[in-house]
């Protein structure tokens, strides 16, 4: 190529020098081709054939498009595109398949790319591979009928109920003048440069967005937009069912709970671009929204409204960005919810409920009906301390001046209904989550925790039962999209597009792991440390997931379970594992690991969580290991002062076990020498455990379960060499050797302690030692 | 006031939705901090605050906010935001991050 390229320089150098007469003409001419290519592109641009068509005639037949394409949509959707495209741009669309055919990689996921390019070259209307995004008309998601969800959670496209819904039969009115098609203008293709576009990136699609994207190629077109259509209050019932009607099915899995009518969603100015606020929704279908953009309009016929509403977040159900597929349920059943269940429209009911107060409370359908009725009972209290402030007259007057407000309003209306309807779609897009559970972790939990509580305190109170109303959230599905970068055909390598979701690698990072020669001991105690750390760490991962398969085996199926069983038995291993440092070949392994994991508070804390999920020979060695290395235990906590937390879980514990273990731990816990051989002088141990409220208190625990075992067991209660009963003469002995002082206050005191002690010691000592322990209520 | 916001990917986000008290926010401008207290109203991925009902702890050294009733506070200047103790449950937090640093790492 360069040789030729070469010839023809030479040959022009050639006619200009060797010929400079006779082949000037040539030379001319040669130059006069050029210049023919340069007129003709300037031409092209600035000249005729710039306009080709006359713009109103072009207006017409795309007019004329627009009447045939709702109908066609309904049928065939490819067709109508196609057939458009054949009218308006025969060239065009050989370009645009000479462009496709040379990207390799038809699906570009990218949504970066694609929202910038806005070129759909594959013109394909397969459901499968067809890009959503936002700026697709509802028509577009209406012809994605994917397959059904393996889970049969029926999931909804908000898409659908965010739009506004495009009229099906648009009489073209009010066109309005500024928003003719533009003149084509020719093309001149060059890859790589930007796009030329009638509107700038960025811009909210206009009301026909369908037909213009798929004009939209890299070289501009006529593009016609509609004007926008004024909103619109709900259609009577009878256009197809939407998605969100689906919802009103009553054996839909996402309804749980009737709404409760108590609780009217109406929104503030606020929260109204905060939420969907265009929405132009079919009847039957909950929006807070609709009700918002008449202004004025107080309180909501809810009431009359179809009682099953989705109880989720309003904003989960939005579809993200392209690559994600809104897949719908199954197709609507036959009947349709009666009509009267629907508004014939707001008027009627503003005349009934303009009588009443306005009250303008946001839109809380979204939260968790915990949180809900925290909420209105703190506006409750608010509203009643302006009431008594301000006194009833105030309302009339707060009414008007809202009133007045709206009316002289010189900031509304600067956006458009559909500029709003984009913003609150950007918006929710970050909404949408397929799994809440776990992308919204803390509230979930925290609220249903609230519920248990009141729960709790409602059984003990025996006051009226609250509706344990569930949060349900529409859960949407997830299609996991690996991006492939764009790859062009015929290029040689592999071109570089990086976008925002394939950013390209910077930094070639290298780990290298440091010698171990010049290790300080401080070090390798901070090292020892941090694997302490670290293995807490790991094993709280494995705590938490165990604590999941509750809720992960209710959603699973039948053949699932047994799977997730062994699973969760497996992970409990590991975590017992963990905790006692499993070394192979090692029978009896050291306590140092437990006691390691135990001297760090949070370590106190996981082992108090895993305790009830162990089994009971397991535990009951955490428990003996504590008891042994108690004084230690209690040394390094006297800053943290945790180990009460785990009481209630050891305490659960001892009632498991057997009175074998009940006796071997007492003489743990208290150091009792073996045998009944003369007590050592002193008993540090034990004063160490005394002094501590936990250690005290899980002694008490354990003297009481003692005998409560005895005391139940009748063959033993003849009997008078008994383990126990031998242990327990040792420990009376002790306990009253025990000087008094410092002893710490129990957390709890078991109720049958003097009579056990009563057994084995006379009057006075028994005096004695309730006095020192505070057995007796009255003393403290 | 129902709080709408993004759930993200930060944790922290769907803390802060769960409280319906006020809350006190402490702002640094350069060398003068405010403390800002009022009800949360919504906050984002990037924790910036709105707040509504706001009052300022000392109006005679800032007597400009007087007026103002709700606000929005960039989440960059923020320097600590007091929350009521109650209605924080730690333990619980504590797990939302273990859970959310595991989910990175998958």
């Amino acid at each position: 190529m360069s040789s030729s390229h070469n010839e023809a320089i030479v040959l022009i150098g050639k006619s200009l020098e060797d010929c400079p007469l006779d082949e000037d003409e040539d030379a001319f001419q040669g130059l006069g081709e050029e210049d023919e290519e340069i007129d003709q592109f300037n031409d092209d641009t600035f000249g005729s054939g710039a306009v080709d068509d006359d713009w109103q005639e072009a207006h017409e037949r795309l007019a004329e498009l627009e009447e045939k394409l709702p109908a066609a949509v309904n049928e065939q959707t490819g067709n109508g595109e196609r057939d458009e495209m054949d009218l308006l741009g025969d060239h065009e669309e050989n370009l645009a398949e000479r462009l496709s055919k040379m990207v390799i990689e038809n699906e570009l996921e990218d949504p970066a790319i694609m929202r910038a390019v806005q070129t759909r070259p594959v013109l394909q209307t397969q459901p499968g591979s067809l890009n959503s995004s936002i700026w697709d008309g509802s028509e577009v998601l209406r012809r994605i009928r994917g397959p059904l969800l393996a889970q049969e959670m029926p999931t909804v496209s908000v898409l659908e109920y965010a739009l506004p819904q495009r009229p099906p039969q648009g009489p073209e009115d009010d066109r309005d003048l500024s928003e003719r098609a533009l003149p084509r203008r020719s093309t001149s293709p060059v890859i790589g440069s930007p796009p030329v576009k009638a509107v700038p990136i960025g811009t909210p699609p206009k009301q026909m967005s369908v037909p213009s994207f798929n004009q939209q190629i890299l070289c501009p077109k006529p593009v016609h937009v509609r004007p926008p259509m004024p909103p619109r209050y709900p259609a009577p019932y009878g256009e197809r069912m939407s998605p969100n009607q689906l919802c009103s099915v009553p054996n839909s899995s996402l309804l749980g709970h009737p709404f409760p009518p108590s609780v009217p969603p109406v929104l503030s100015p606020l929260q109204r671009a905060q939420l969907l606020g265009g929405a132009q929704l079919q009847p039957g279908r909950m929006s807070p929204s609709q009700f918002a953009r008449v202004p004025g309009f107080v309180g909501s016929p809810l009431a009359a409204m179809n009682p099953k509403l989705l109880q989720g977040r309003v904003g989960q159900m939005l579809p993200p960005a392209p690559g994600f597929r809104a897949f719908f349920s199954a197709p609507p059943p036959a009947t349709p919810p009666p009509p009267q269940q629907h508004p014939p429209g707001p008027g009627p009911h503003l005349q009934n409920l303009r009588s009443q107060a306005p009250v303008f409370r946001p839109d809380t359908t979204h939260l968790h009906p915990q949180h809900r009725r925290l909420l209105h009972q703190r506006q409750q209290q608010n509203r009643n301390q302006h009431r008594n402030l301000n006194g009833a007259g105030d309302r009339g007057g707060h009414r008007s001046s809202h009133q007045d407000h709206i009316r002289k309003d010189p900031y509304a209306n600067l956006m458009l209904q559909r500029e709003k309807d984009w913003v609150s779609k950007i918006q929710m897009m970050q909404l949408q989550s397929t799994d809440p559970y776990l992308d919204d972790f803390y509230y979930q939990n925290y609220f249903e925790k609230l519920e248990k509580l009141s729960a709790a305190e409602e059984v003990q109170g025996d006051g009226p039962k609250k509706e344990r109303t569930k949060l349900i959230t529409p859960q949407v599905a997830k299609l996991e999209h690996t991006y492939k970068p764009v790859q062009f055909e015929g290029s040689l390598g592999k071109l570089t597009v990086s976008s925002v979701n394939n950013p390209r690698k910077m930094i070639d990072a290298v780990v290298t792991s440091r010698s171990e020669d010049d290790e300080t001991k401080e070090k390798q105690v901070r090292d020892k440390r941090r694997k302490t750390l670290f293995i807490i760490e790991k094993t709280y991962s494995l705590l938490l997931d165990v604590e999941d398969y509750e809720r992960r085996y209710l959603l699973s199926l039948e053949e699932e379970r047994p799977a997730l069983m062994d699973e969760r038995k497996h992970k409990i291993c590991c975590m017992y594992d963990n905790l006692r440092g499993k070394l192979p070949g090692q029978e009896r392994p050291s306590d140092d690991h437990f006691v390691q994991i135990m001297c760090i508070r949070k370590g106190k804390r996981m082992v108090a969580r895993i305790l009830p999920f162990l089994s009971t020979e397991q535990a009951a060695d955490i428990l003996m290991t504590t008891a042994r290395n108690l004084p230690f235990l209690i040394k390094k906590d006297a800053q943290d002062e945790v180990l009460p937390c785990l009481l209630s879980p050891f305490s659960l514990l001892l009632y498991h076990l057997p009175p074998v273990t009940v006796t071997s731990l007492l003489q743990q816990l208290m150091n009792l020498p073996q045998s009944a051989a003369a007590p050592a002088p002193s008993n540090p141990h034990l004063s160490a455990v005394l002094q501590n409220k936990f250690g005290l208190s899980l002694l008490l625990v354990v003297l009481s379960r003692g005998e409560d075992l005895q005391s139940s067991d009748p063959a033993s209660e003849s009997a008078q060499s008994n383990p126990w009963t031998e242990v327990m003469f040792v420990a009376t002995r002790e306990l009253l050797r025990i000087p008094q002082t410092g002893l710490a206050k129990p957390i709890s005191i078991p109720t049958n302690l003097v009579s056990l002690f009563s057994r084995y010691v006379d009057r006075q000592k028994l005096n004695l030692l309730e006095t020192k322990l505070q057995l007796v209520q009255g003393i403290r | 006031m129902g709080l709408v916001m993004p759930l993200s990917v930060c944790t922290f986000s769907g803390f802060f939705k769960s409280f319906t008290s006020p809350i006190h926010v402490l702002i640094p401008c350069s060398e003068v901090t405010s403390v800002i207290c009022g009800t949360l109203h919504s906050v984002d991925q990037y924790l910036n605050i709105k707040l509504t009902d706001i009052s300022v702890t000392d109006p005679e050294k800032y007597p400009h906010m007087l007026s103002v009733k709700n606000c929005f506070i960039r989440g960059s200047v923020v320097r600590y935001v007091q929350l009521p103790a109650d209605e924080v449950d730690t333990q619980l937090l504590q797990d939302a991050a273990r859970k959310e640093a595991l989910q990175q790492k998958q």
